[in-house]
């Protein structure tokens, strides 16, 4: 059985973002500005919940001529669970917070 | 600079990352790359590039430095797959202690190269091998020890320095040591990098104490290294929280730096001990290079620990004041150059100091799997399992 640790507000945020997009397929430089996060903290968790199988990634065709593919991501179904587990906490939120 | 300039940057740095990596990451240096091209604004194609860039190059660099020693371990190195051995480097980063004791056993053997090119006495490489498994063995104690850091024990390792003081061994007017098996052991170098931290991460009215002590001791002693060290870690920490108990601490420790910079210093250089960032290039370029290196693995886990554990910044921040401070010392005056020089203290002073950084950062993914799923993906578990526990 899975045991839950403590995650960084990093992974916290990324997750959330990923979970919210309900098996949606997201982009890397979105996940940064959604999560508000750095891409040189971005894609080492990638790569990490990636290997983990927390997360799916996939090549997916250029929707404009002359535009090169994406990578794109989504959270599997333990990378789900994962994420319901680890809720982000405004506390802990590296999201900036944001006038309405 | 003008916007083509960041983009053509951008575009450059993303490629150099790309001819990096190793080819189970090189996809994710494609994703990276082509990323670039859906970010509108050069400023932030150029940022997006460079903090990618400097989080993946030092894998994809410990990954090419790792692979021969991967195929000489016999571990299997399948081109397309990570191997316990290329998550290592990962693993690493993300255990502070670890990352520490990896850098400090990195700097002594550097430092026994130099000391074998500048032709020092078998005795005195034989002491240094000592002393740094013996560092290695008090780091592993101290390490598990939950009271390694309570005023107590610091008010008794105070004393210890302070006994040094007034009754240790004396040369030219300064009493730093005491003579164990025929050895001049400098107490100072072990415990206060030690003490400093344990302040720096516990501040009570009994560690507070311990600081007076260690600040009057080093004054009496006299020793400028160690008291400038003190009074630099204790600075900093001060930056980080300025308390009651910091700030008179602070003062303390500027007092006895004060004290041992109007008192006279007269101790003659030490060949292999002192003054070696000036010789050492004199012997060989090597010599140089090794002595150089060793003592930037020393100020590693602090510069490491700073960028990727910002919950834990102060410690690594003191950490960094402490060893850095030892090395100013070095280069500036006739003091120990710590871990690459002779001296078996510094190097069990260097292993113990990392007993005081957090034993995880919280980045690492840190949930563990299903026993089934360990048993195909062995790869996996060097990463999990690395909670934020401090």
């Amino acid at each position: 059985m899975a045991r839950n640790r403590t995650l960084s507000p990093h992974a916290r945020a990324l997750l959330a973002i990923l979970l919210e997009a309900r098996g949606e397929w997201r982009h890397g430089y979105d996940l940064a500005r959604m999560a508000g996060i750095k891409s040189g903290t971005l894609y080492p968790l990638l790569i990490r919940l990636e290997k983990q199988g927390f997360l799916e990634a996939e090549w997916q065709a250029p929707v404009e001529e002359g535009r090169p593919p994406r990578h794109a991501y989504r959270l599997t179904a333990s990378g789900v669970a994962l994420a319901r587990d680890n809720p982000l906490t405004v506390a802990a939120s590296p999201l900036k917070p944001m006038r309405s | 600079m003008t916007p083509g300039f960041r983009r053509t940057l951008a575009l450059r740095l993303t490629n150099a990352l790309l001819a990096l990596l190793p080819p189970h990451l090189r996809d994710w240096g494609l994703a990276i790359r082509f990323e670039l091209e859906t970010i509108a604004d050069d400023r932030d194609a150029l940022r997006f590039a460079l903090g990618s860039l400097l989080s993946l190059a030092p894998r994809a660099f410990a990954f090419h430095l790792l692979m021969p020693l991967t195929h000489l371990v016999g571990a299997e190195a399948h081109p397309m797959e990570a191997t316990p051995m290329t998550d290592l480097p990962d693993d690493l980063f993300h255990r502070p202690r670890l990352f520490g004791l990896t850098c400090g056993i990195g700097a002594a053997l550097l430092g026994l190269g130099y000391m074998t090119m500048a032709d020092a006495p078998g005795r005195y490489l034989m002491v240094q091998s000592l002393a740094l498994v013996l560092g290695l063995a008090l780091a592993g104690i101290v390490g598990r020890s939950d009271r390694a850091s309570s005023g107590g024990v610091m008010m008794v390792l105070a004393s210890i320095l302070l006994a040094t003081s007034l009754t240790g061994a004396g040369i030219e007017g300064a009493h730093r040591w005491v003579g164990i098996g025929g050895l001049f052991v400098q107490i100072s170098l072990i415990v206060v990098p030690s003490l400093i931290l344990a302040f720096a991460r516990s501040r009570n009215s009994l560690s507070t104490v311990a600081m007076i002590v260690t600040a009057a001791a080093l004054a009496a002693q006299p020793d400028r290294a160690m008291a400038g060290m003190l009074a630099a870690g204790v600075a900093v920490a001060a930056l980080h929280r300025a308390d009651r108990r910091t700030v008179i601490a602070l003062a303390a420790s500027v007092t006895g730096f004060a004290v041992t910079l109007w008192r006279a210093d007269t101790l003659p250089a030490m060949p292999w001990v002192d003054q070696i960032y000036y010789s050492a290039f004199a012997i060989h370029v090597l010599a140089g290079l090794a002595v150089m290196l060793g003592t930037v693995l020393l100020l590693a886990p602090a510069l490491v620990g700073w960028r990727r554990d910002e919950a834990n910044r102060a410690s690594y921040s003191v950490f960094g004041a402490v060893w850095l401070s030892a090395i100013v010392a070095a280069a500036l005056g006739n003091y120990p150059t710590p871990v690459v020089g002779y001296g078996g203290s510094a190097v069990i002073g260097y292993l113990l100091s990392l007993s005081f950084l957090p034993k995880a950062t919280p980045s690492c993914i840190g949930v563990e799997l299903p026993t089934e799923r360990r048993k195909d993906e062995a790869d996996h578990h060097m990463c999990i399992g690395i909670a934020y526990s401090h």
